[in-house]
């Protein structure tokens, strides 16, 4: 029970953490919290496919990217559009076209569904960029503010103050890990697992494989179309840049990766440390990229369960000193 | 009543025909073992039951029923068991995590996205009466790719078993067992298919003889004879396909 | 001549040039996939390489042939390199692990040609041998796509008699096919897999080095390129290569009248097919590997 106490503990410091992060640290890094949150949920979804089904994303912005435009959208063409829908949107969309998809992406895995998503993902952008009357093209949708939480009779709280915007989107994202994480605990979660660790067997215990997949699908497209949706709020823009490009397909890899595919917050951790290393890195040079892929290549060669892997290591070597002597 | 019944079963690969028409029976309650050379048809045999490969031509009948071309989750759900030659276990998942996605699925939850799953303590208390009995709970929170191999090949068989099925068809059970293992597996074979239907493929005469009311034996992609073990041992024509392989 | 014939046959032209690049690119890629089970996804980003080098060489010698000979063989051998330092010590965590890296590579490969050259374009001039037009049968056609037509036959002429008239090639067709099984035999095939490595990624390096004058060299030059690779090795079929060549002269003549007529359509049409192809065929159309 020692170990329940730890946790809450944890929890709690750093609910705090986060509570008085915008007064020690002011605006900017406000901002840079919320990035590195909508970064932390965009990448535990795609480790939703990568390190509890097996399969590797490789067009993930697809999902992202059409939340973040559906929200912008909603937000440009409908006037008074209110905040909660307008993130409810967002994930709509992503869960949706997962949907459109997971038939044709169910029956493949391995390099075939990373190429198939590849595809897709590529498919959208190139939409995107062309169909400038709905998308803006290149010079994406702007100029559209974030609505106020209006909550009835209750309250109105206005979102264009930043430290107000901070508070709801940390807490909007803190609540799509929650359900994610606990998502992971279900049977359903421990099916996915199965997956993929073996298919076949999962298929001769009786569950029905394309269902269960499709399911996964859709959750992991829908939330990541909710941080698509959160980081349009914060960006205030949305354009295929950094939203629907290759880049933005392989940055949720990479946190992945380096912070453990393995765990469910290795991504979290993920996102900490790129977010971390891109503001640090960017002052001395712009090549930050040069820097991810030397990472990336390392993690991949030396460190494939990541941080947490390697953390978990580094544990059980130094319980394991604690006992012998 | 045959619980399972083939008619003119054909199967071939791009044109290679493996299976040129096994009328297969077996007798509802019975064990029945499948031998024959390698290379007989046995595994592809058993891939047409279970709903792995769609035969080219002819019927399947489970329990009465026309099931040509089911799949195998449906099959499972009707009351088939399969295990496999190779192991194939979920091992990066431990025993016990293994043994209850068995249970999960005899239980029918299959989309609950409501509970923690180890909250679920009846759920939790089954798949511990099931490893107990099958001698696994020792190994309860092992990864099952850390398994020894008999320990494996036991998890292996018992995952067929444990969405409590009432036809059981396991696939060469005790492959690269030693002798005490396989002791311990036919031990357990008997034990936890009381009641229910076997069909097993094995090399091993000695565990053949032991478990099986009938055989059938099967060469190059048909039946060469079926009867109980006593015919089967001076059948000639059986002898000659085995060249003595059969022990006295 | 009617000036929609004209137009028809210019694109003819084009589409075929581009054509015979997409097939140098995407045949190295079918090849190292059938022959290693690896999706080199910086596979293009070779062909980039290539391009830069040859811009570098072009500024240091003034000579295109020179470049042109040069620069694919440097690129070649940073494939080497990478296939003996990096994928190799990935090869025993499996297919994912693989993949990973040379996604890794890729943006590696990326970033460093901006550290390198900037992110500008980047000019390489047509040689004034190769430019200009030519008259045929009534109808003018650029030099230097005939020629990038010539250079990529002339090179795959090759390629192929040494695939199937010479006892290396039967070996590589072997490998190609199945790796194990050559393995068995007592052949070296480290040895074999970095040779086919490294020509894979020449050939790509060629298309690269040809295409710079006609793409411009700048860091997003291959993307087009790599993708529809990507395209016609799953399509065509992964080790195929009857079935890449097929695929690769289809999507460049659907590229180049696509663009021209159903500018909008055009791509949407072309990575639905993949799509489909890929669910339903996995193997591609004509390829046959696990």
């Amino acid at each position: 029970m020692k170990n329940h106490r730890h946790k809450w503990i944890l929890w709690g410091a750093g609910a705090i953490f986060a509570a008085v992060f915008p007064h020690v640290f002011g605006i900017y890094y406000a901002n840079f919290f919320v990035a590195f949150a909508i970064f932390s949920l965009y990448a535990v979804t795609l480790n939703l496919l990568l390190g509890y089904m097996g399969v590797l994303s490789f067009g993930h912005a697809m999902f992202f990217g059409t939340g973040a435009y559906a929200t912008a959208i909603a937000l440009t063409h409908i006037p008074g559009f209110p905040l909660l829908p307008a993130i409810l949107v967002g994930g709509l969309s992503g869960g949706l076209l997962a949907l459109i998809l997971s038939p044709l992406l169910v029956r493949v895995s391995g390099t075939a569904f990373a190429m198939l998503t590849l595809a897709f993902g590529q498919l959208i952008f190139v939409i995107a960029l062309k169909y400038r009357e709905v998308t803006g093209g290149e010079d994406g949708i702007g100029g559209y503010s974030i609505p106020p939480l209006n909550i009835p009779g209750v309250v109105s709280i206005d979102m264009t103050d930043k430290i107000n915007f901070y508070y709801f989107a940390i807490a909007v994202i803190a609540v799509c890990l929650f359900i994610l994480w606990f998502y992971t605990k279900t049977p359903f979660g421990n099916l996915v697992v199965g997956i993929r660790d073996n298919a076949m067997r999962i298929d001769y215990l009786g569950f029905k494989l394309p269902q269960i997949k499709a399911v996964n699908l859709i959750v992991c497209g829908a939330f990541a179309g909710i941080a698509g949706s959160v980081h349009a709020l914060l960006m205030k823009l949305v354009s295929t840049v950094g939203v629907l490009d290759i880049s933005a397909s392989f940055t949720p890899i990479l946190m992945a990766y380096i912070g453990g595919v393995g765990s469910f917050f290795g991504p979290i951790i993920g996102s900490g440390v790129l977010h971390l290393l891109e503001d640090l890195v960017i002052r001395f040079t712009d090549r930050i990229g040069l820097v991810n892929g030397a990472i990336f290549i390392l993690v991949v060669l030396y460190a494939p369960m990541g941080l947490v892997g390697l953390f978990g290591e580094a544990k059980a070597k130094w319980f394991h000193k604690g006992k012998v002597s | 009543m045959n619980i399972l019944e083939t008619k003119e079963l054909h199967h071939d690969f791009s044109g290679l025909q493996v299976i040129f028409g096994i009328d297969l029976q077996v007798k509802e309650g019975e064990r029945h073992a499948i031998i024959g050379p390698n290379g007989a048809g046995k595994t592809t045999l058993f891939n047409l039951i279970t709903g792995t490969y769609r035969p080219s031509r002819g019927q399947i009948f489970f329990k009465g029923q026309d099931v040509t071309g089911a799949r195998p989750h449906e099959l499972t759900r009707m009351g088939m068991g399969r295990s496999f030659q190779i192991t194939s276990t979920f091992n990066r998942l431990t025993t016990f995590q293994n043994i209850r996605l068995a249970i999960l699925s005899k239980k029918g939850i299959r989309f609950q996205l409501f509970r923690k799953v180890d909250k679920m303590q009846d759920i939790t208390k089954e798949t511990d009466e099931v490893l107990k009995r099958i001698n696994l709970d020792r190994e309860r929170d092992m990864p099952a790719g850390v398994l020894s191999y008999g320990k494996h090949r036991s998890l292996e068989i018992s995952l067929a078993l444990a969405t409590d099925p009432d036809l059981i068809m396991l696939d060469e059970p005790t492959a690269g067992m030693s002798r005490d293992e396989t002791h311990h597996a036919v031990d357990l074979i008997r034990r936890l298919t009381k009641g229910k239907t076997l069909v097993i493929i094995e090399h091993d005469m000695d565990v053949v003889f032991s478990l099986a009311d009938r055989i059938t034996v099967l060469h190059y992609g048909q039946i060469l004879a079926t009867g109980p073990p006593a015919e089967i041992r001076q059948n000639q024509a059986v002898k000659d396909a085995y060249l003595g392989e059969l022990g006295s | 001549m009617s000036p929609t014939t004209v137009l028809y046959v210019a694109q003819a032209v084009h589409g075929l040039a581009y054509g015979m690049l997409l097939f140098l690119v995407a045949s190295g890629l079918t090849m190292i996939f059938g022959m290693m089970g690896i999706l080199n996804i910086a596979h293009a980003s070779f062909a980039m390489l290539s391009a830069y080098f040859c811009y570098q060489v072009l500024l240091m010698t003034e000579n295109f042939w020179v470049a042109l000979l040069i620069a694919p063989v440097v690129a070649g051998i940073c494939g080497i390199l990478t296939e003996r330092f990096l994928l190799r010590t990935v090869h025993k965590q499996g297919h994912l692990a693989e993949l990973l890296i040379t996604v890794g590579i890729m943006m590696v490969i990326l970033e460093a040609v901006k550290v390198g050259w900037g992110a500008e374009s980047l000019v390489v001039k047509i040689p004034p041998s190769l430019s200009g037009l030519v008259n045929f049968a009534g109808l003018t056609y650029p030099i230097y796509r005939l020629f990038v037509i010539g250079l990529s036959v002339v090179i795959l002429g090759i390629m192929a008699l040494i695939l199937f008239k010479t006892r290396l090639g039967k070996i590589v067709r072997a490998a190609v096919s199945d790796a194990d099984m050559v393995s068995a035999l007592g052949i070296n095939t480290p040895l074999v897999f970095m040779l086919v490595f490294g020509i894979g990624i020449w050939l790509a390096g060629v298309a690269g080095a040809v295409a710079a004058p006609l793409l411009t060299v700048f860091p997003g030059m291959a993307d087009q390129l790599g993708m529809d690779a990507f395209v016609v090795v799953v399509v065509g079929g992964f080790g195929s290569l009857g079935g890449a060549f097929i695929v690769a002269l289809f999507l460049g003549e659907l590229n180049a009248y696509g663009i021209q007529f159903i500018p909008r359509l055009a791509p949407v049409l072309m990575f639905a097919f993949m799509a489909i192809v890929l669910a339903f065929k996995p193997m591609g159309l004509f390829g046959e590997r696990e």
